[in-house]
């Protein structure tokens, strides 16, 4: 009971510290491939709490306001999913298709609230989410299933477990393994796919007439998304991990390695987006998923 | 646990707004040239937490680069009755402090401080990334003494200001 | 004899006529007649619900008996029918109060009851007689429901009989060829006598029958009608035809699949693929074809209820999917996605009902910003779309979540692909409804619009409130559904009140825990939130313009074309369309009937027929000259 308890309050706040890190490290890392020095490696700490410290917040309504804590709502949620270094918490209570569409309530939430900001460049902003989240699910659900196949279970703890002893699904199934890789960045907004915050075309999109408070929660829940993507690809593709350290490892290698590719890309045009997820990443993983079929 | 005092909670909210300095330049003038520079890895303003953000809502700094007009001061004082507070202001380069070589035009606003309050000027024609980083510094300063209180005096005095702005924008 | 079952159906016919005679003396006597009348349906349906009844003889026709029996899944319909109906009519009251013209609405109350007690009928029948008569009352009164919504309704209306009119010779071709080797058309006689003829007859028999139900259920390529019907009706007739009327196309579908035709006879007739007879796999396929299709072209409407119209060919892809998986999940995914399409679909219509009673107009450009003005219709419809977007915890989750586990048990990746896409894209389409609604700017001449009056919120109410009861207890509906699955030969599945256990499907799932921790994280957010300084509500025009001044003249909002760029994206798919294929063939005929039978077409009153029209004739005459086709 007390261990539950423990997990229940834990692990949204290592969920939340791991995304944090990754935040911090990444800034001083683009700034190092920029060649500058950086911001000191706590800067997002700063720039977090200083919003939520605003004197003034502003609101254009209730639903304006409940956008970032249904965001921030829907990522906890989404971290009890996933099974992180040992403990599978939930996973018993929703499988990895149901874990699909739990990740989405924080996203639609927060595309509500900024619905509600009645401003056109928010709309235009969700309106290139939602289009961009169309496009890389279809190789989303096609690796998922070639997963579940493979493992002939779609309860992720025993898709870790399945994994154990190196027999990573990255070396059984290095397609699907490339297409997630490539669509974590899609689900992250990761550059060539920022399109939907794109500051100089949409003014940020989503969060364009959110301030203060508002924008510090919605950090807050950028960083558990983070946390939950590479979370999720770690479980399926690098077979999860037994404690928190090679977890943490195994999370900050793959997102070292988007990092490095993520400053170098130029912007998707948001159709252009949809048609590369919906050509080479679809194909490789469709021919993926008829090995697994096949086999 | 003993509750902070009002003061002590002060203390460390300014302390994190000297350290993350968000700020939306206005450019209309010539001297915005500088900040490119400033930003870039030569001088990597983002070293002291100084990053360039989009909306109004987001940011705390309005930079006003170079000078104002009559149609652009509409837009300036917009912007900044948007911005949630605490926020401040800098007067960029010689045309916002005076007016600088449009000192005779007519339909340039020569003293910014008439119409929004302005925490800080930088001096120069243009001002070099060197006198941009002092300047933030200097603000950071201000901030953590509590000596930049600008938006405070927009609120206290804002029939001047008010007054101001109806005279030239009518 | 019981006389129990006879009652119910008579009770919304007899209804009907006293509340058209009610309404000669008063329209409150009308209203009252009618919200009685489908309230006591509702009661009787209740005071029976469960029990099964073997067979009523009610009657017999040309030496068949007629038959009215039950099973648990009856039951299920009849709770959709009557609950639904109800709640329609309630609507009604005060949503039809414009109507100036009396002897109108006492016809359209009528016609309401009727097409209730019709549905009962089918769903009662349990011959084809009974069927047959129902199916057709049901297709002839709900035209006339469609019309009632003005000018345009007429050709949608006249698009809808025509194309329910072949499905019916359809149907009825079927039912003649049974009748004339059977000799009686109770179920299990005509079960019996497929079983024992030749495959190719009872090929024949499940296509003719399957054409009358696919038109009704708008399975494509047989749905042009319905985007115009189910949009051009009036807003309380929507809910009534998308919610209900369609499933009965379903439940035809489960009966032929299930009832007459067991899934073993297909097997034994004709080759499998992936382990579903291929009857059933071109089922499937043409049900993924509608999920994806359909999805695609509400995303890219422009009108609220036709966007809700194209969702509704999407979602009863998935009830036919579903059903046509022929394991016990899918058949039970299949039935459950028909109860929950019901509930949330018709919440959905009667919301976008309440703005068009409000606003007058279904055109999403010209809306936004009703948030404020009508915060309870957007909290119905917000609910409303979660449920349809499959977004946990609400119940349109849950039976998806079935129907994709089966796939995925089966194996057929490509369906279950496809069954995704469709989720995902409805994403796009209600998050489009409900922003361009209820979210953006509010234009000037809505700032008097108010909430919609009581009596057409206590339906919406009801509707939310069994959204949320059915997605986080959907062992509630799975008790019916198993329990009349087993008599139609299913394997039993494991599954709880909250949902299933590990081990009955891939994996598992409790809709509570996932209900109760975002519960609890959204409060403990919230918490978090309050204790930083309050925020200030500021107007919408105070609003970031980059420095501009917008002004309540100015029209700063995004609602037309809101998906502009996808549709670029999807383009080259709709270089296709069906209704273009079917004007392609009309043409066709047009011609050929130019040069060769020109007194034969001389008109195009067939237009989206004379397709069917050529299938239909076929199958007759290659039945009846005992041609084979495998
Ligand atoms: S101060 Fe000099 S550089 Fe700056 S805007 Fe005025 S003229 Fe241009």
């Amino acid at each position: 009971m007390v261990k539950m308890i423990l997990i229940a309050i834990g692990a949204p706040l290592v969920a939340f510290a791991i995304g944090l890190s990754f935040m911090m490290i990444k800034r001083k890392i683009v700034a190092r491939i920029q060649r500058r020095y950086g911001p000191t490696i706590i800067q997002p700490i700063y720039d977090v709490l200083k919003l939520l410290v605003k004197e003034d917040n502003i609101s254009h309504g209730v639903i304006f306001s409940l956008g970032p804590i249904i965001a921030i709502a829907g990522s906890i949620l989404a971290v009890f999913f996933i099974p992180m270094a040992g403990f599978s918490m939930l996973t018993g209570s929703g499988d990895l298709i149901a874990l699909l569409y739990i990740m989405a309530i924080g996203s639609l939430g927060m595309a509500l609230g900024a619905g509600d900001s009645a401003n056109p460049n928010a709309s235009i902003g969700i309106s290139r989410a939602l289009t961009l989240m169309f496009g890389y699910d279809l190789p989303l659900v096609i690796i998922v299933i070639s997963v579940a196949l493979q493992y002939h279970t779609t309860n992720l703890s025993d898709i870790v477990a399945a994994q154990a002893n190196g027999n990573w699904t990255l070396w059984t199934l290095p397609l699907s393994a490339i297409v997630g890789f490539v669509v974590t960045y899609g689900a992250l907004g990761e550059h060539p796919f920022d399109i939907v915050t794109a500051p100089h075309e949409v003014a940020t999109g989503p969060m364009v007439e959110y301030g203060g408070k508002h924008l510090g929660f919605l950090m807050i829940s950028h960083a558990f998304h983070i946390y939950i993507e590479i979370a999720l690809f770690v479980d399926l593709f690098l077979g999860g991990a037994s404690n928190i350290l090679i977890f943490y490892l195994k999370m900050f290698a793959v997102f070292f390695i988007m990092i490095m590719f993520d400053e170098v890309l130029p912007r998707f045009k948001i159709d252009d987006a949809v048609r590369f997820y919906w050509k080479w990443p679809t194909v490789v993983a469709l021919i993926s998923l008829i090995i697994v079929l096949v086999k | 646990m003993e509750r902070m005092t009002e003061e002590q909670v002060k203390t460390i909210a300014n302390m994190l707004r000297k350290r993350s300095l968000w700020m939306i330049h206005y450019c209309t003038g010539c001297g915005a040239m500088e900040l490119p520079p400033t930003m870039t890895s030569r001088y990597d303003m983002e070293r002291f937490g100084l990053a360039p953000y989009v909306t109004s809502r987001q940011a705390d700094i309005l930079l006003i680069t170079g000078y104002l007009n009559v149609k652009t001061l509409r837009r300036v004082i917009t912007v900044y009755e948007q911005m949630l507070d605490p926020k401040y202001v800098i007067g960029f380069g010689s045309c916002a402090l005076n007016g600088g070589v449009y000192w005779d035009s007519y339909a340039v606003i020569k003293q910014l401080d008439r119409y929004i309050p302005a925490d800080l000027y930088i001096a120069g024609c243009m001002p070099r990334p060197e006198a941009i980083i002092s300047a933030f510094r200097h603000l950071m300063e201000l901030i953590d003494s509590g000596k930049a209180d600008g938006y405070k005096r927009y609120k206290r005095n804002l029939a001047y200001y008010k007054e101001n702005q109806r005279k030239v924008l009518g | 004899m019981n006389m129990s079952l006879e009652l119910l159906l008579a009770t919304p016919f007899i209804g009907g006529l006293l509340t058209y005679i009610g309404g000669k003396v008063h329209r409150w006597v009308r209203n009252i007649f009618a919200v009685l009348f489908s309230l006591l349906t509702l009661g009787e349906m209740s005071l029976f619900y469960n029990t099964t009844f073997k067979g009523d003889v009610w009657g017999s026709l040309f030496g068949s008996k007629l038959i009215l029996q039950t099973n648990p899944i009856t039951w299920l319909f009849l709770l959709i029918v009557t609950s639904i109906s109800l709640l329609v009519i309630v609507f009604s009251v005060d949503d039809m109060k414009h109507e100036e013209d009396h002897i109108v609405l006492d016809s359209y109350y009528m016609q309401l009851l009727f097409v209730e007690g019709a549905m009962i009928g089918i769903v009662l029948a349990g011959d084809l007689i009974t069927f047959f008569m129902f199916w057709e009352i049901m297709s002839w009164t709900s035209y006339f429901l469609i019309v009632h919504g003005g000018k345009k309704s007429m050709d949608a209306g006249y698009k809808y009989i025509i194309m329910s009119i072949i499905g019916a010779y359809a149907m009825f071709v079927a039912i003649a060829m049974i009748y004339s080797k059977a000799h009686s058309l109770v179920y299990p006689d005509v079960a019996l006598v497929l079983s024992q003829s030749s495959p190719t007859f009872t090929i024949w028999i499940i296509i003719l029958l399957g054409v009358g139900f696919f038109v009704k259920a708008a399975v494509m390529p047989l749905h042009t009608w319905l985007p115009d019907a189910h949009s051009e009706a009036p807003s309380p007739v929507s809910p009534l035809l998308s919610g209900v009327l369609i499933k009965m196309g379903a439940y035809g579908l489960f009966i032929i699949f299930y009832g007459l035709m067991s899934a073993n006879l297909a097997k034994n007739i004709m080759p499998s693929i992936f382990s579903t007879p291929v009857l059933l796999y071109i089922v499937q396929w043409l049900a993924a074809l509608s999920i994806v299709l359909a999805t695609f072209l509400a995303i890219m409407q422009e009108d609220a209820k036709r966007l809700l119209a194209y969702s509704s060919i999407s979602q009863i892809g998935y009830v036919v999917l579903g059903l046509a998986t022929g394991t016990s999940l899918g058949v039970a995914g299949g039935l459950f996605h028909a109860l929950n399409h019901a509930i949330f679909k018709s919440l959905l219509f009667l919301a976008v009902g309440a703005v068009i009673y409000r606003t007058g107009t279904r055109n999403l450009s010209d809306l936004g910003g009703l948030v404020k003005k009508m915060p309870f219709t957007f909290v119905a419809l917000v609910v409303g779309i979660i449920a349809l977007a499959g977004v946990p915890p609400l119940n349109g989750f849950v039976s998806k979540w079935m129907i994709y586990e089966a796939l995925l048990q089966k194996k057929e990746v490509f369906l279950l692909i496809m069954a995704f896409v469709g989720s995902t894209g409805a994403f796009l389409y209600v998050y489009r409804l409900v922003h361009s609604i209820f979210l953006g700017q509010l234009s000037q001449k809505h700032e008097n619009v108010k909430d919609v009056p009581i009596l057409m919120q206590i339906p919406m109410w009801v509707l939310v409130i069994a959204t949320v009861i059915y997605g986080i207890f959907p062992g509630l509906a799975m008790d019916v559904i198993v329990k009349g699955m087993k008599m139609f030969g299913f394997a039993p599945i494991a599954y709880n009140l909250y949902g299933f256990p590990q081990g009955s499907t891939m994996g598992a799932l409790k809709v509570i825990n996932i209900a109760s921790v975002l519960m609890i994280s959204f409060v403990v957010a919230w918490i978090f939130f309050l204790l930083f300084s309050k925020s200030r509500k500021v107007s919408q025009y105070d609003n970031y313009a980059a420095g501009q001044v917008v002004t309540p003249e100015l029209k700063y909002n995004y609602s037309f074309g809101f998906y502009m760029s996808f549709g670029r994206v999807i383009k080259p798919i709709f270089k296709i369309s069906i209704e273009r294929i079917y004007n392609y063939w009309v043409d066709a005929a047009k011609i050929f009937g130019d040069y060769y039978m020109r007194r034969v077409y001389t008109g195009n009153l067939e237009t989206y027929n004379s397709y069917i029209v050529i299938v239909v004739t076929i199958a007759a005459a290659a039945v009846l000259l005992g041609g084979k086709i495998w």
